[in-house]
Protein backbone atom coordinates (compact mmCIF):
# COMPACT_ATOMS: atom_id res chain seq x y z
CA UNK A 1 0.00 0.00 0.00
CA UNK A 2 2.61 2.57 1.09
CA UNK A 3 6.29 1.99 0.50
CA UNK A 4 8.97 4.45 1.44
CA UNK A 5 12.48 3.97 0.17
CA UNK A 6 15.37 5.91 1.74
CA UNK A 7 12.99 8.78 2.45
CA UNK A 8 14.85 11.97 3.31
CA UNK A 9 13.58 15.41 4.26
CA UNK A 10 16.11 18.12 5.03
CA UNK A 11 15.17 21.60 6.23
CA UNK A 12 17.59 24.49 6.12
CA UNK A 13 16.72 26.96 8.87
CA UNK A 14 19.07 29.96 9.09
CA UNK A 15 22.03 28.02 7.65
CA UNK A 16 21.30 25.18 10.07
CA UNK A 17 20.74 21.88 8.29
CA UNK A 18 18.04 19.81 10.00
CA UNK A 19 17.69 16.23 8.84
CA UNK A 20 14.05 15.81 9.90
CA UNK A 21 13.63 12.48 8.14
CA UNK A 22 16.87 10.69 7.52
CA UNK A 23 16.64 7.65 5.32
CA UNK A 24 13.51 5.75 6.27
CA UNK A 25 12.51 2.60 4.43
CA UNK A 26 9.17 1.10 5.41
CA UNK A 27 6.39 -0.91 3.90
CA UNK A 28 2.85 -0.40 5.16
CA UNK A 29 0.49 -3.10 4.00
CA UNK A 30 -3.16 -2.67 3.15
CA UNK A 31 -5.36 -2.92 6.24
CA UNK A 32 -2.47 -2.47 8.61
CA UNK A 33 -2.51 -0.05 11.53
CA UNK A 34 0.95 1.43 12.05
CA UNK A 35 1.67 3.67 15.00
CA UNK A 36 4.68 5.97 14.86
CA UNK A 37 6.09 7.05 18.20
CA UNK A 38 9.17 8.86 19.34
CA UNK A 39 10.33 11.88 21.30
CA UNK A 40 9.26 15.34 20.09
CA UNK A 41 11.42 16.61 17.25
CA UNK A 42 12.19 13.10 16.12
CA UNK A 43 10.65 13.75 12.70
CA UNK A 44 7.57 11.56 13.00
CA UNK A 45 5.14 14.30 11.90
CA UNK A 46 7.41 15.23 8.99
CA UNK A 47 7.55 11.59 7.98
CA UNK A 48 3.76 11.43 8.02
CA UNK A 49 3.44 14.66 6.02
CA UNK A 50 5.81 13.25 3.40
CA UNK A 51 3.41 10.35 2.88
CA UNK A 52 0.80 12.59 1.23
CA UNK A 53 3.20 15.07 -0.26
CA UNK A 54 2.43 17.97 2.08
CA UNK A 55 6.21 18.15 2.52
CA UNK A 56 8.12 17.80 -0.73
CA UNK A 57 10.75 15.09 -0.42
CA UNK A 58 14.44 15.96 -0.44
CA UNK A 59 15.45 12.49 -1.57
CA UNK A 60 14.12 8.95 -1.73
CA UNK A 61 10.74 7.68 -2.82
CA UNK A 62 7.21 7.30 -1.49
CA UNK A 63 5.07 4.81 -3.40
CA UNK A 64 1.35 4.91 -2.74
CA UNK A 65 -0.45 2.09 -4.53
CA UNK A 66 2.50 1.94 -6.88
CA UNK A 67 2.48 5.69 -7.68
CA UNK A 68 5.77 7.42 -6.89
CA UNK A 69 5.34 10.80 -5.20
CA UNK A 70 8.94 11.72 -6.03
CA UNK A 71 8.10 11.55 -9.74
CA UNK A 72 7.54 15.12 -10.92
CA UNK A 73 4.84 13.96 -13.32
CA UNK A 74 2.68 12.53 -10.55
CA UNK A 75 -0.56 14.46 -10.06
CA UNK A 76 -0.38 15.11 -6.31
CA UNK A 77 -4.03 16.15 -6.12
CA UNK A 78 -5.05 12.75 -7.44
CA UNK A 79 -2.89 10.98 -4.88
CA UNK A 80 -4.09 13.12 -2.00
CA UNK A 81 -7.76 12.38 -2.54
CA UNK A 82 -6.93 8.73 -1.81
CA UNK A 83 -5.00 9.62 1.34
CA UNK A 84 -7.04 11.13 4.18
CA UNK A 85 -5.29 13.22 6.80
CA UNK A 86 -6.28 14.31 10.29
CA UNK A 87 -4.33 17.13 11.91
CA UNK A 88 -3.38 17.96 15.46
CA UNK A 89 -5.13 21.34 15.21
CA UNK A 90 -8.22 19.85 13.43
CA UNK A 91 -8.02 22.53 10.69
CA UNK A 92 -11.73 22.53 10.05
CA UNK A 93 -12.92 25.30 7.75
CA UNK A 94 -14.27 27.86 10.25
CA UNK A 95 -16.45 29.73 7.74
CA UNK A 96 -18.43 26.63 6.81
CA UNK A 97 -20.93 24.59 8.77
CA UNK A 98 -20.04 21.08 9.85
CA UNK A 99 -21.99 19.52 6.98
CA UNK A 100 -20.46 21.97 4.49
CA UNK A 101 -17.01 20.96 5.74
CA UNK A 102 -17.82 17.40 4.79
CA UNK A 103 -19.56 18.21 1.52
CA UNK A 104 -17.22 20.75 -0.09
CA UNK A 105 -14.33 18.53 -1.19
CA UNK A 106 -16.67 15.71 -2.19
CA UNK A 107 -18.38 18.06 -4.64
CA UNK A 108 -15.31 19.93 -5.89
CA UNK A 109 -12.82 17.07 -6.00
CA UNK A 110 -14.89 13.89 -6.31
CA UNK A 111 -17.50 15.74 -8.42
CA UNK A 112 -20.40 14.27 -6.49
CA UNK A 113 -23.84 15.89 -6.57
CA UNK A 114 -24.83 17.91 -3.51
CA UNK A 115 -27.52 15.38 -2.64
CA UNK A 116 -25.12 12.47 -2.79
CA UNK A 117 -22.42 14.36 -0.86
CA UNK A 118 -24.84 15.42 1.88
CA UNK A 119 -26.12 11.88 2.25
CA UNK A 120 -22.58 10.62 2.64
CA UNK A 121 -21.74 13.49 5.01
CA UNK A 122 -24.74 12.78 7.26
CA UNK A 123 -23.96 9.08 7.34
CA UNK A 124 -20.40 9.85 8.46
CA UNK A 125 -21.53 12.34 11.11
CA UNK A 126 -23.76 9.59 12.38
CA UNK A 127 -20.81 7.23 12.42
CA UNK A 128 -18.61 9.59 14.47
CA UNK A 129 -21.53 10.19 16.81
CA UNK A 130 -22.51 13.86 16.24
CA UNK A 131 -25.39 13.80 13.76
CA UNK A 132 -27.13 16.68 15.56
CA UNK A 133 -24.32 19.17 14.90
CA UNK A 134 -24.50 19.29 11.12
CA UNK A 135 -25.62 22.92 10.87
CA UNK A 136 -23.32 24.23 13.61
CA UNK A 137 -20.10 26.07 12.89
CA UNK A 138 -16.82 24.50 14.04
CA UNK A 139 -16.31 27.24 16.65
CA UNK A 140 -19.46 26.04 18.41
CA UNK A 141 -18.07 22.53 18.90
CA UNK A 142 -15.80 21.13 21.57
CA UNK A 143 -12.29 20.01 20.62
CA UNK A 144 -13.25 16.35 20.63
CA UNK A 145 -16.26 17.02 18.43
CA UNK A 146 -14.16 19.09 16.05
CA UNK A 147 -11.62 16.32 15.69
CA UNK A 148 -14.37 13.79 15.03
CA UNK A 149 -15.74 16.09 12.32
CA UNK A 150 -12.22 16.30 10.89
CA UNK A 151 -12.04 12.51 10.76
CA UNK A 152 -15.45 12.38 9.07
CA UNK A 153 -14.31 15.04 6.59
CA UNK A 154 -11.30 12.94 5.60
CA UNK A 155 -13.42 9.77 5.39
CA UNK A 156 -15.94 11.48 3.12
CA UNK A 157 -13.40 11.28 0.31
CA UNK A 158 -13.35 7.47 0.59
CA UNK A 159 -9.60 7.34 1.16
CA UNK A 160 -7.60 4.13 0.95
CA UNK A 161 -5.26 5.26 3.73
CA UNK A 162 -5.80 7.51 6.73
CA UNK A 163 -2.93 9.50 8.24
CA UNK A 164 -3.31 10.83 11.78
CA UNK A 165 -0.91 13.54 12.95
CA UNK A 166 -1.10 13.57 16.77
CA UNK A 167 -4.91 13.68 16.63
CA UNK A 168 -5.41 13.86 20.39
CA UNK A 169 -2.51 16.12 21.41
CA UNK A 170 -4.51 19.35 21.30
CA UNK A 171 -7.48 17.92 23.20
CA UNK A 172 -8.53 18.23 26.80
CA UNK A 173 -7.92 14.88 28.54
CA UNK A 174 -11.61 14.05 28.91
CA UNK A 175 -12.10 14.35 25.13
CA UNK A 176 -9.26 12.07 24.10
CA UNK A 177 -11.37 8.96 24.63
CA UNK A 178 -14.13 9.85 22.19
CA UNK A 179 -11.64 10.49 19.38
CA UNK A 180 -9.65 7.31 20.08
CA UNK A 181 -12.91 5.36 20.07
CA UNK A 182 -13.67 6.54 16.52
CA UNK A 183 -10.14 5.60 15.47
CA UNK A 184 -10.42 2.15 17.01
CA UNK A 185 -13.66 1.57 15.17
CA UNK A 186 -11.97 2.54 11.92
CA UNK A 187 -9.13 0.14 12.62
CA UNK A 188 -11.61 -2.68 13.29
CA UNK A 189 -13.26 -1.96 9.94
CA UNK A 190 -9.94 -2.67 8.24
CA UNK A 191 -8.84 0.87 7.31
CA UNK A 192 -5.15 1.24 6.55
CA UNK A 193 -3.91 3.74 9.14
CA UNK A 194 -0.66 5.49 9.97
CA UNK A 195 -0.94 7.18 13.36
CA UNK A 196 1.58 9.51 14.95
CA UNK A 197 0.63 9.67 18.60
CA UNK A 198 1.73 9.83 22.21
CA UNK A 199 -1.15 7.59 23.30
CA UNK A 200 0.75 4.45 24.30
CA UNK A 201 -2.48 2.74 25.29
CA UNK A 202 -3.84 3.17 21.80
CA UNK A 203 -0.60 1.88 20.28
CA UNK A 204 -0.66 -1.19 22.47
CA UNK A 205 -4.29 -1.99 21.86
CA UNK A 206 -4.81 -1.18 18.20
CA UNK A 207 -1.48 -1.15 16.40
CA UNK A 208 -0.36 -4.03 14.21
CA UNK A 209 3.10 -2.56 14.17
CA UNK A 210 4.97 0.17 16.03
CA UNK A 211 7.66 2.35 14.46
CA UNK A 212 9.99 4.12 16.89
CA UNK A 213 11.76 7.17 15.45
CA UNK A 214 14.52 9.34 16.86
CA UNK A 215 16.62 12.04 15.14
CA UNK A 216 14.84 11.34 11.85
CA UNK A 217 15.87 7.69 11.83
CA UNK A 218 13.81 4.56 12.23
CA UNK A 219 15.33 3.15 15.40
CA UNK A 220 13.13 0.19 16.17
CA UNK A 221 10.14 -1.49 14.58
CA UNK A 222 7.97 -4.38 15.70
CA UNK A 223 4.68 -5.60 17.06
CA UNK A 224 3.36 -3.74 20.12
CA UNK A 225 3.98 -6.77 22.38
CA UNK A 226 7.57 -6.93 21.27
CA UNK A 227 8.15 -3.18 21.41
CA UNK A 228 6.57 -2.47 24.77
CA UNK A 229 7.90 -5.53 26.59
CA UNK A 230 11.35 -6.23 25.19
CA UNK A 231 12.69 -3.32 23.12
CA UNK A 232 16.16 -3.96 21.78
CA UNK A 233 17.51 -0.46 21.29
CA UNK A 234 18.81 1.63 24.16
CA UNK A 235 17.03 4.79 22.99
CA UNK A 236 13.71 2.98 22.79
CA UNK A 237 14.17 1.65 26.32
CA UNK A 238 14.99 5.14 27.60
CA UNK A 239 11.96 6.62 25.86
CA UNK A 240 9.62 3.96 27.23
CA UNK A 241 10.95 4.44 30.74
CA UNK A 242 10.11 8.13 30.47
CA UNK A 243 6.60 7.83 29.06
CA UNK A 244 5.27 4.72 30.78
CA UNK B 1 -21.56 59.32 41.76
CA UNK B 2 -22.61 56.35 39.67
CA UNK B 3 -21.02 55.66 36.30
CA UNK B 4 -24.15 56.37 34.29
CA UNK B 5 -24.43 59.87 35.65
CA UNK B 6 -20.71 60.40 35.14
CA UNK B 7 -21.02 59.36 31.48
CA UNK B 8 -24.04 61.56 31.07
CA UNK B 9 -22.05 64.56 32.24
CA UNK B 10 -19.19 63.79 29.86
CA UNK B 11 -21.65 63.42 27.01
CA UNK B 12 -23.10 66.83 27.77
CA UNK B 13 -19.60 68.24 27.76
CA UNK B 14 -18.99 66.78 24.28
CA UNK B 15 -22.12 68.43 22.94
CA UNK B 16 -21.19 71.67 24.67
CA UNK B 17 -17.72 71.72 23.12
CA UNK B 18 -19.12 71.01 19.64
CA UNK B 19 -21.74 73.75 20.05
CA UNK B 20 -19.00 76.07 21.24
CA UNK B 21 -16.97 75.46 18.08
CA UNK B 22 -20.00 76.05 15.86
CA UNK B 23 -20.88 79.23 17.74
CA UNK B 24 -17.30 80.44 17.42
CA UNK B 25 -17.37 79.89 13.66
CA UNK B 26 -20.69 81.65 13.40
CA UNK B 27 -19.40 84.68 15.31
CA UNK B 28 -16.29 84.72 13.14
CA UNK B 29 -18.39 84.86 9.96
CA UNK B 30 -20.51 87.64 11.49
CA UNK B 31 -17.39 89.69 12.03
CA UNK B 32 -16.45 89.53 8.36
CA UNK B 33 -20.01 90.50 7.37
CA UNK B 34 -20.79 87.30 5.56
CA UNK B 35 -24.46 86.96 4.74
CA UNK B 36 -25.63 83.36 4.82
CA UNK B 37 -28.00 82.57 2.00
CA UNK B 38 -29.05 79.00 2.58
CA UNK B 39 -32.25 79.60 0.63
CA UNK B 40 -30.23 79.70 -2.58
CA UNK B 41 -28.96 76.16 -2.15
CA UNK B 42 -32.03 73.93 -2.76
CA UNK B 43 -32.56 75.08 -6.36
CA UNK B 44 -29.19 73.57 -7.26
CA UNK B 45 -30.41 70.14 -6.22
CA UNK B 46 -33.64 70.20 -8.15
CA UNK B 47 -35.58 72.85 -9.98
CA UNK B 48 -38.86 73.20 -11.77
CA UNK B 49 -38.24 73.52 -15.48
CA UNK B 50 -40.92 74.77 -17.82
CA UNK B 51 -41.11 73.56 -21.41
CA UNK B 52 -43.24 76.02 -23.38
CA UNK B 53 -45.09 74.51 -26.34
CA UNK B 54 -45.70 76.81 -29.28
CA UNK B 55 -47.29 76.25 -32.69
CA UNK B 56 -45.01 76.61 -35.70
CA UNK B 57 -47.90 77.27 -38.10
CA UNK B 58 -51.15 79.22 -38.24
CA UNK B 59 -54.14 77.13 -37.24
CA UNK B 60 -57.43 76.67 -35.44
CA UNK B 61 -57.92 74.80 -32.17
CA UNK B 62 -60.41 72.05 -32.93
CA UNK B 63 -60.44 70.09 -29.68
CA UNK B 64 -59.30 70.40 -26.03
CA UNK B 65 -59.33 67.13 -24.16
CA UNK B 66 -58.75 67.44 -20.41
CA UNK B 67 -57.67 64.29 -18.66
CA UNK B 68 -56.70 65.01 -15.06
CA UNK B 69 -53.39 66.86 -14.95
CA UNK B 70 -52.76 66.57 -18.68
CA UNK B 71 -54.61 68.23 -21.51
CA UNK B 72 -54.39 67.37 -25.19
CA UNK B 73 -54.90 70.35 -27.49
CA UNK B 74 -55.54 69.55 -31.15
CA UNK B 75 -54.75 72.29 -33.69
CA UNK B 76 -55.70 72.17 -37.37
CA UNK B 77 -53.23 73.70 -39.79
CA UNK B 78 -55.03 76.49 -41.65
CA UNK B 79 -53.14 75.90 -44.92
CA UNK B 80 -52.50 72.16 -45.22
CA UNK B 81 -55.45 70.99 -43.15
CA UNK B 82 -53.34 68.57 -41.12
CA UNK B 83 -53.97 68.35 -37.39
CA UNK B 84 -51.30 68.35 -34.67
CA UNK B 85 -51.70 67.46 -30.99
CA UNK B 86 -49.95 69.11 -28.05
CA UNK B 87 -49.85 67.57 -24.59
CA UNK B 88 -49.61 70.22 -21.87
CA UNK B 89 -50.21 70.53 -18.14
CA UNK B 90 -53.86 71.33 -17.49
CA UNK B 91 -53.11 74.27 -15.20
CA UNK B 92 -51.09 76.03 -17.94
CA UNK B 93 -53.84 75.72 -20.54
CA UNK B 94 -55.34 79.15 -21.28
CA UNK B 95 -56.64 78.56 -24.79
CA UNK B 96 -60.14 77.66 -25.88
CA UNK B 97 -61.81 75.76 -28.71
CA UNK B 98 -62.14 77.66 -32.02
CA UNK B 99 -59.40 80.04 -31.02
CA UNK B 100 -57.15 80.96 -33.96
CA UNK B 101 -53.43 80.72 -33.24
CA UNK B 102 -50.68 82.47 -35.20
CA UNK B 103 -47.29 80.90 -35.79
CA UNK B 104 -45.26 81.18 -32.57
CA UNK B 105 -48.24 81.47 -30.25
CA UNK B 106 -48.17 79.58 -26.95
CA UNK B 107 -50.48 76.60 -26.54
CA UNK B 108 -49.35 75.87 -22.98
CA UNK B 109 -46.41 74.28 -21.25
CA UNK B 110 -45.27 71.21 -19.38
CA UNK B 111 -43.45 71.52 -16.11
CA UNK B 112 -41.20 68.96 -14.55
CA UNK B 113 -38.66 68.63 -11.78
CA UNK B 114 -35.10 68.44 -13.04
CA UNK B 115 -31.96 67.48 -11.19
CA UNK B 116 -29.72 70.44 -10.48
CA UNK B 117 -25.93 70.48 -10.74
CA UNK B 118 -25.37 69.33 -7.16
CA UNK B 119 -27.64 66.28 -7.55
CA UNK B 120 -26.02 65.53 -10.89
CA UNK B 121 -22.53 65.88 -9.41
CA UNK B 122 -23.47 63.62 -6.52
CA UNK B 123 -24.63 60.98 -8.99
CA UNK B 124 -21.42 61.28 -11.03
CA UNK B 125 -19.28 60.95 -7.90
CA UNK B 126 -21.34 57.94 -6.83
CA UNK B 127 -21.05 55.97 -10.05
CA UNK B 128 -17.42 56.92 -10.72
CA UNK B 129 -16.52 55.70 -7.23
CA UNK B 130 -18.58 52.54 -7.66
CA UNK B 131 -17.00 51.60 -10.99
CA UNK B 132 -13.50 52.49 -9.74
CA UNK B 133 -14.11 50.38 -6.60
CA UNK B 134 -15.02 47.34 -8.68
CA UNK B 135 -11.94 47.84 -10.87
CA UNK B 136 -9.80 48.38 -7.76
CA UNK B 137 -11.16 45.27 -6.09
CA UNK B 138 -10.54 43.07 -9.14
CA UNK B 139 -7.02 44.45 -9.66
CA UNK B 140 -6.35 44.25 -5.93
CA UNK B 141 -7.40 40.61 -5.58
CA UNK B 142 -5.43 39.54 -8.65
CA UNK B 143 -2.34 41.52 -7.57
CA UNK B 144 -2.68 40.30 -3.98
CA UNK B 145 -2.70 36.71 -5.22
CA UNK B 146 0.33 37.40 -7.43
CA UNK B 147 2.04 38.95 -4.42
CA UNK B 148 1.84 35.64 -2.49
CA UNK B 149 2.44 33.49 -5.57
CA UNK B 150 5.30 30.98 -5.85
CA UNK B 151 6.25 32.51 -9.18
CA UNK B 152 9.03 35.10 -8.81
CA UNK B 153 8.06 37.13 -11.90
CA UNK B 154 4.46 37.50 -10.74
CA UNK B 155 5.70 38.50 -7.30
CA UNK B 156 8.15 41.08 -8.64
CA UNK B 157 5.64 42.54 -11.10
CA UNK B 158 3.04 42.96 -8.38
CA UNK B 159 5.57 44.59 -6.03
CA UNK B 160 6.65 46.97 -8.80
CA UNK B 161 3.05 47.98 -9.45
CA UNK B 162 2.27 48.46 -5.77
CA UNK B 163 5.41 50.50 -5.09
CA UNK B 164 4.94 52.78 -8.11
CA UNK B 165 1.29 53.48 -7.38
CA UNK B 166 1.74 53.94 -3.64
CA UNK B 167 4.83 56.07 -4.12
CA UNK B 168 3.34 58.71 -6.41
CA UNK B 169 0.54 61.21 -5.72
CA UNK B 170 -2.91 60.39 -7.08
CA UNK B 171 -3.13 63.88 -8.56
CA UNK B 172 -0.01 63.27 -10.65
CA UNK B 173 -1.33 59.84 -11.66
CA UNK B 174 -4.56 61.44 -12.83
CA UNK B 175 -2.63 63.90 -14.99
CA UNK B 176 -0.51 61.11 -16.44
CA UNK B 177 -3.59 59.02 -17.17
CA UNK B 178 -5.44 61.91 -18.77
CA UNK B 179 -2.67 63.70 -20.65
CA UNK B 180 -0.34 60.81 -21.47
CA UNK B 181 -2.35 57.58 -21.61
CA UNK B 182 -5.52 59.41 -22.60
CA UNK B 183 -3.71 60.87 -25.62
CA UNK B 184 -1.65 57.81 -26.52
CA UNK B 185 -4.48 55.31 -26.21
CA UNK B 186 -7.09 57.84 -27.28
CA UNK B 187 -9.45 57.43 -24.33
CA UNK B 188 -11.71 60.11 -22.94
CA UNK B 189 -11.51 61.93 -19.62
CA UNK B 190 -14.11 59.75 -17.89
CA UNK B 191 -12.40 56.41 -18.58
CA UNK B 192 -9.03 57.99 -17.77
CA UNK B 193 -10.27 59.26 -14.43
CA UNK B 194 -12.05 56.04 -13.52
CA UNK B 195 -9.08 53.83 -14.42
CA UNK B 196 -6.66 56.09 -12.57
CA UNK B 197 -8.82 55.82 -9.43
CA UNK B 198 -9.31 52.06 -9.84
CA UNK B 199 -5.61 51.37 -10.39
CA UNK B 200 -4.72 53.63 -7.46
CA UNK B 201 -7.12 51.81 -5.13
CA UNK B 202 -5.99 48.43 -6.51
CA UNK B 203 -2.47 48.86 -5.13
CA UNK B 204 -3.76 49.42 -1.62
CA UNK B 205 -6.38 46.66 -1.91
CA UNK B 206 -3.63 44.27 -3.05
CA UNK B 207 -1.65 44.84 0.14
CA UNK B 208 -4.78 44.42 2.26
CA UNK B 209 -5.66 41.17 0.47
CA UNK B 210 -2.08 39.90 0.83
CA UNK B 211 -2.14 40.58 4.56
CA UNK B 212 -5.51 38.83 4.77
CA UNK B 213 -4.28 35.73 2.94
CA UNK B 214 -1.14 35.56 5.06
CA UNK B 215 -3.17 35.88 8.26
CA UNK B 216 -5.02 32.60 7.54
CA UNK B 217 -3.31 29.74 9.41
CA UNK B 218 -1.18 27.45 7.20
CA UNK B 219 -3.25 24.50 8.39
CA UNK B 220 -6.22 25.69 6.34
CA UNK B 221 -4.32 25.38 3.07
CA UNK B 222 -2.86 22.06 4.20
CA UNK B 223 -6.28 20.69 5.12
CA UNK B 224 -7.68 21.76 1.76
CA UNK B 225 -4.77 20.27 -0.14
CA UNK B 226 -4.92 17.04 1.89
CA UNK B 227 -8.51 16.62 0.67
CA UNK B 228 -7.23 16.68 -2.90
CA UNK B 229 -8.13 20.27 -3.77
CA UNK B 230 -5.73 22.07 -6.08
CA UNK B 231 -4.34 25.51 -5.23
CA UNK B 232 -7.01 27.56 -7.09
CA UNK B 233 -9.81 25.54 -5.46
CA UNK B 234 -8.29 25.94 -2.01
CA UNK B 235 -7.90 29.68 -2.60
CA UNK B 236 -11.44 30.21 -3.90
CA UNK B 237 -13.34 28.04 -1.42
CA UNK B 238 -11.18 28.11 1.70
CA UNK B 239 -8.59 30.89 1.90
CA UNK B 240 -10.17 33.88 0.14
CA UNK B 241 -13.58 33.73 1.89
CA UNK B 242 -11.83 33.77 5.26
CA UNK B 243 -9.34 36.41 4.16
CA UNK B 244 -12.17 38.56 2.80
CA UNK B 245 -14.00 38.40 6.10
CA UNK B 246 -10.90 39.48 8.01
CA UNK B 247 -10.01 42.27 5.62
CA UNK B 248 -13.47 43.76 5.41
CA UNK B 249 -12.78 46.64 7.85
CA UNK B 250 -9.57 47.84 6.12
CA UNK B 251 -11.18 47.30 2.70
CA UNK B 252 -14.09 49.47 3.76
CA UNK B 253 -11.63 52.16 4.83
CA UNK B 254 -9.96 51.94 1.43
CA UNK B 255 -13.22 52.36 -0.47
CA UNK B 256 -14.25 55.26 1.76
CA UNK B 257 -10.90 56.85 0.85
CA UNK B 258 -11.67 56.16 -2.80
CA UNK B 259 -14.96 58.09 -2.60
CA UNK B 260 -13.12 61.04 -1.10
CA UNK B 261 -10.19 60.78 -3.53
CA UNK B 262 -12.63 60.81 -6.42
CA UNK B 263 -12.97 64.58 -5.79
CA UNK B 264 -9.59 64.92 -7.51
CA UNK B 265 -11.03 63.93 -10.89
CA UNK B 266 -12.51 67.44 -11.02
CA UNK B 267 -9.05 68.63 -12.12
CA UNK B 268 -9.43 66.81 -15.44
CA UNK B 269 -12.82 68.51 -15.90
CA UNK B 270 -15.09 65.66 -14.89
CA UNK B 271 -18.22 67.22 -13.44
CA UNK B 272 -18.30 65.35 -10.16
CA UNK B 273 -19.66 66.67 -6.88
CA UNK B 274 -16.64 68.90 -6.23
CA UNK B 275 -16.62 70.43 -9.70
CA UNK B 276 -20.39 70.95 -9.57
CA UNK B 277 -19.90 72.73 -6.28
CA UNK B 278 -17.31 75.03 -7.83
CA UNK B 279 -19.61 75.75 -10.75
CA UNK B 280 -22.53 76.60 -8.48
CA UNK B 281 -20.29 78.93 -6.47
CA UNK B 282 -19.34 80.87 -9.59
CA UNK B 283 -23.01 81.65 -10.19
CA UNK B 284 -24.15 82.21 -6.59
CA UNK B 285 -21.07 83.37 -4.66
CA UNK B 286 -22.50 81.35 -1.77
CA UNK B 287 -19.02 79.98 -1.14
CA UNK B 288 -19.43 78.93 2.47
CA UNK B 289 -22.85 77.35 2.07
CA UNK B 290 -21.98 75.31 -1.01
CA UNK B 291 -18.73 73.90 0.37
CA UNK B 292 -20.49 72.89 3.58
CA UNK B 293 -23.21 71.23 1.53
CA UNK B 294 -20.65 69.44 -0.66
CA UNK B 295 -18.81 68.20 2.42
CA UNK B 296 -22.08 67.01 3.90
CA UNK B 297 -22.96 65.11 0.70
CA UNK B 298 -19.59 63.31 0.73
CA UNK B 299 -20.25 62.48 4.37
CA UNK B 300 -23.61 60.93 3.45
CA UNK B 301 -21.93 58.73 0.83
CA UNK B 302 -19.12 57.55 3.08
CA UNK B 303 -21.38 57.05 6.07
CA UNK B 304 -23.82 54.95 4.02
CA UNK B 305 -20.94 52.80 2.81
CA UNK B 306 -19.62 52.21 6.31
CA UNK B 307 -23.14 51.26 7.45
CA UNK B 308 -23.46 48.74 4.60
CA UNK B 309 -20.08 47.25 5.51
CA UNK B 310 -21.02 47.05 9.18
CA UNK B 311 -24.15 45.17 8.12
CA UNK B 312 -22.11 42.70 6.02
CA UNK B 313 -19.72 42.23 8.94
CA UNK B 314 -22.61 41.33 11.23
CA UNK B 315 -23.91 38.87 8.63
CA UNK B 316 -20.50 37.18 8.34
CA UNK B 317 -20.05 37.00 12.09
CA UNK B 318 -22.42 34.02 12.39
CA UNK B 319 -19.56 31.53 12.11
CA UNK B 320 -17.53 33.16 14.91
Amino acid sequence: MIKTVDLEKIFVVRDQVVRAVDGITTHIKSGEVVVVIGPSGSGKSTYLRCLNGLEPLTAGHVHIDGIDLANRKTDMNKVRREVGMVFQQFNLFPHKTVLENLVLAQMKVRKRSRKEAEKKGRALLDKVGIPEKESNYPSQLSGGQQQRVAIARALAMDPKVMLFDEPTSALDPEMVGEVLEVMKQLAREGMTMVVVTHEMGFAREVADRVLFMDYGKLVEEGTPEHFFTEPQEERAKLFLRQVL
Amino acid sequence: MNSYLKNWLWRSLTILVLLGIVAGLWIATKRIDYTWRWNRVPQYFAYHSEDIKTVDFDGLITKIDKKGDLTTVTVKNAISGETSSFIIDTETANVSVDEYLMEGDTVGSTREWKAGPLAHGLWVTLWISAVASVIGLVIGVVTGLCRVSQNLTLRQLSITYIEIIRGTPLLVQLFIFYFFLGTVLNIGRLPSGIFALGIFAGAYVAEIIRAGIQSIPKGQMEAARSLGMNVPQAMIYIILPQAFKRTLPPLAGQFISLIKDSSLVSVIAITDLTKSGREVITSTFAVFEIWFVVAFLYLILTFSLSQVVAWIERRLAVSD
